[in-house]
């Protein structure tokens, strides 16, 4: 299948790994991305906290060059893009706004508004299924005892995402267990890591972040699996913080969920960039012999 | 005088429906009254214990089945169901089925009163509880069985050592479940709560609320004395999340009265789901040509609250969430109109 | 010489029609609200707010603009959206605290936390210039900026060494589109 691919700002910078791993994941399980010639920030946190109209026009802009792309479906691996490009859709959707935004920015959004956005592990459960992926999985995790996490974007706000169930979703767990993978029953698979706030309120992801370790600690597992850079950020760059924090040692590597995908089909641990995690998922790897 | 050659078929042998037949048949006319459980009782059979005035349900229930065994114009058909009605001029001819045996019957009846019930609302559509999910984590219905199992000093389970109750569990909720009260929630919730106290002094008992609602002869002073003399804890605010943690779980709630965030661990929790039509109500008023509202209940003509199409009538939660005094006084309405029905004149109708 | 006795606020008073702007700019009614408590119960940062979900809501109701402007918890809000997700009136209070913060902003009331503020902002001025944002050169200038110079200094080193601290700063090529919205959103005309 083809699709617009949509980065956004850290998959080309700090989450590297992810948009690596992503690429060549999709190209093996069918999935032909084609990255949106001229993108722009979707404003994340930042737009929508200080001005709305303006982070609907930057994601406005955005879908509209899918539509001139001639596709009518958008992927982004971020949750934070996939819920600013989301929302921007429900909302062009709307005539007021869609006038509002066109007169802002000068593009003409009539085929924008009616772009399908979709989170990369939403596509893949969704739109390749997971028997699918079970047929190319020639390595599978064994021993692997990992943490799914959702954080907030990927299934809130439900009005808007409608994808899988915010309080008990199951995908990633579904996901990784065909990879071969055990994933534990945690209590925070859906609370918050402390968002935007890394470098501004440092503390609120100490705090949060921290919760969501813990958490994954007394589960029982081994890595905590993400589907986005900032929960990623959050929970890698900030463990020591945490560790100092609580006094406890938690070890516990954060991995892109394409990473584990990316070597269930075969890829390498250095092909999936898995040297570039802070916290080293050294142990996890020669557990399961991968 | 009339002869009393008239048959009404009562389709449910909860309260509502034997208290109708009782009625019926003690006024001297034939009574089917058809139930597909395998006993009469419905919810009333399944009770501990009852509000407000803490009396055993069981001795109610008795007194109705011995009235019902001692009046032999009732003719009880337990384990069947309805499959199909059709009109002859003034008669229903019905279809019934047996749950297991398979056994097929067809009857004529000159009036219907359909005493359905209620059921429980699914709450495992309230994921941030849990229910389905963890253990421990009952709906009223199954925590009211867990009552007689303890209650009955055989239990081999261990009893909790504290337990949470959430009020408004898929009731005044416009989102994932119903938009309206159902109004006995915070009576028998009340209950079970100071029944926890009374087995398990040392245990904590949480009831978790909106508001609670007692408005009924004796309501407001069992709903007190179960606060202030047998000290259950009420807490002010609907329940955000439940998370697991270590074998307990912990409620995640706000104490709106303090304006403060608050979390308690607990053992158990147990969830007053919204009260909801008994599966089949719709499929069942069809055949009678009778009107169910949105949620599936009943619904009533005007200036009569208890009938609900030609012929037909209705009585107990199968109308709307009731007490059991309530189910009660609706069964002798619904045979009453059933009775003057049979004695208008012969040539009239409805 | 008057003396301030302290009175109860008089409800009959309150005459304000922020309610209704909520309800036209927000799409949402707050006279939906059950007072149940399910957001504060559930939301991520309550712990640390002044004001948590449920009283924010009754704040819109008693026209308390002023106090909604200057809380801080319209700073500290992470937009975790388990306050709407589980409101059974599903009142959209992610969607009031950004409506109030906007609000709040372009009226140059003094931020709460002026480092999120700041962080916010020069995420901004990186989408004004570029059209993207260059994550080390916002670490940095953000330091700069709230005057913590050392500042996860030991972790710029460790991300550094681990190559993901990018120097390149990617642009838009039509990036006269993205600086005119940034002319043209209808908060500035305001202003």
């Amino acid at each position: 299948m083809d699709i617009a691919y949509y980065p956004g700002c850290s998959l080309h910078s700090m989450a590297h790994e992810y948009d690596q791993s992503t690429r060549l994941v999709c190209k093996r399980i069918g999935i032909q991305l084609h990255e949106i010639t001229d993108w722009n920030c979707c404003g994340a946190t930042a737009a929508h906290s200080l001005d709305h109209h303006l982070s609907i026009g930057l994601s406005g802009r955005n879908l509209a060059q899918v539509d001139d792309m001639k596709l009518n479906q958008v992927t982004t691996p971020c949750a934070g893009c996939f819920s600013r490009l989301k929302t921007a859709s429900g909302e062009l959707k709307k005539a007021p706004m869609q006038g509002e935004i066109e007169e802002m920015t000068g593009i003409f959004l009539a085929g924008a508004k009616d772009v399908e956005v979709t989170h990369l592990l939403q596509l893949i459960i969704e739109q390749i299924g997971l028997e699918q992926i079970q047929k190319q999985v020639v390595k599978p995790l064994q021993g692997m005892k990992l943490a799914a996490y959702y954080g907030c974007l990927i299934t809130r706000p439900k009005a808007v995402v409608q994808f899988d169930d915010p309080e008990q979703p199951v995908s990633l767990d579904r996901l990784l267990q065909t990879l071969g993978a055990e994933t534990v029953n945690w209590s925070h698979k859906a609370e918050c890591c402390g968002g935007g706030f890394a470098a501004s309120a440092t503390e609120i992801v100490v705090d949060l972040g921290g919760q969501v370790l813990e958490a994954a600690r007394q589960a029982g597992a081994q890595a905590i699996v993400v589907a986005c850079p900032m929960c990623q950020a959050n929970l890698d760059t900030r463990q020591r913080a945490i560790e100092v924090d609580r006094g406890i040692t938690y070890n516990l590597p954060i991995i892109y969920f394409t990473q584990l995908l990316g070597l269930g089909l075969g890829f390498t641990a250095k092909e999936m960039g898995l040297n570039r995690l802070l916290t080293s998922p050294s142990n996890l790897l020669a557990v399961s012999m991968v | 005088m009339k002869d009393k050659g008239e048959t009404t078929l009562v389709v449910g042998g909860g309260l509502a429906g034997m208290e109708a037949a009782l009625k019926i048949g003690q006024a001297g006319y034939k009574v089917i009254l058809v139930e597909k459980q395998a006993v009469l009782g419905g919810v009333l059979g399944q009770l501990y214990s009852s509000f407000p005035r803490w009396e055993d349900p069981q001795a109610l229930l008795n007194n109705k089945l011995q009235q019902i065994q001692q009046c032999p114009q009732i003719m009880v058909l337990t384990g069947m169901s309805i499959t199909n009605a059709q009109r002859d001029d003034k008669v229903y001819i019905v279809d019934l089925q047996g749950i297991n045996q398979g056994d097929i019957r067809q009857i004529r009846v000159d009036a219907v009163v359909l005493a359905t019930g209620f059921e429980l609302f699914d709450a495992s559509v309230y994921g941030e509880y849990g229910y389905g999910i963890y253990p421990n984590v009952v709906n009223s219905l199954e925590f009211e069985a867990k009552l007689k199992e303890w209650g009955s000093g055989h239990s081999e389970q261990i009893p909790p050592k504290s337990v949470a109750f959430f009020k408004c569990v898929g009731s005044r909720d416009r989102s994932k479940g119903k938009p309206y009260c159902s109004k006995i929630c915070c009576m028998y919730t009340a209950k079970q709560a100071g029944i926890v106290k009374d087995m398990f002094p040392e245990a904590k008992a949480y009831v978790f609320y909106m508001d609670y609602r007692a408005s009924g002869k004796d309501y407001e002073e069992f709903t007190r004395s179960v606060i202030e003399t047998k000290h259950v804890r009420y807490v002010r605010g609907r329940p955000s999340k439940v998370l697991p943690e270590n074998g307990k779980l912990i409620v995640r709630a706000e104490d709106t009265l303090m304006g403060v965030p608050i979390e308690v661990e607990v053992d158990m929790i147990v969830l007053a789901a919204a009260i909801i039509p008994s599966r089949g109500t719709r499929e069942l008023a069809q055949m009678f040509r009778a009107v169910t509202d949105e949620y599936g209940f009943l619904e009533h003509e005007t200036f009569n609250p208890v009938k609900a199409g030609d012929r037909v009538f209705f009585a107990g939660a199968c109308g709307f969430a009731i007490e059991t005094q309530g189910a009660q006084y609706q069964g002798a309405a619904a045979a009453a109109e059933v009775i003057a029905l049979f004695n208008r004149d012969p040539q009239g109708g409805d | 010489m008057a003396v301030e006795f302290y009175r109860p606020m008089r409800l009959n008073n309150l005459n304000s029609s922020l309610q209704q702007e909520i309800r036209e700019a927000c799409d949402t009614d707050v006279e939906m609200c059950l007072e149940c408590g399910k957001c504060t119960g559930g939301c991520s940062n309550a712990h640390i707010f002044d004001y948590t979900p449920r009283k924010i809501v009754q704040l819109v109701k008693m026209g308390a603009e002023e106090t909604l402007m200057n809380m801080d918890a319209l700073w500290t809000c992470v937009a975790c959206h388990l306050c709407v997700d589980r409101c059974p009136s599903q009142i959209n209070i992610p969607r009031i605290m950004d409506y109030m913060r906007e609000k709040a902003y372009h009226q140059g009331v003094k931020a709460r936390r002026p480092n999120v503020e700041l962080f916010h902002e020069l995420m901004l001025d990186s989408i004004k210039q570029t059209g993207k944002v260059a994550e080390t050169q916002l670490i940095i200038k953000f330091n700069l900026g709230s005057k913590q110079y050392l500042k996860d200094a030991d972790l710029g080193r460790r991300m550094f060494f681990k190559g993901k601290l990018s120097p390149f700063s990617p642009n838009v090529k039509d990036i006269n589109q993205v600086r005119l919205m940034f002319i043209r959103t209808p908060v500035h005309k305001e202003g």
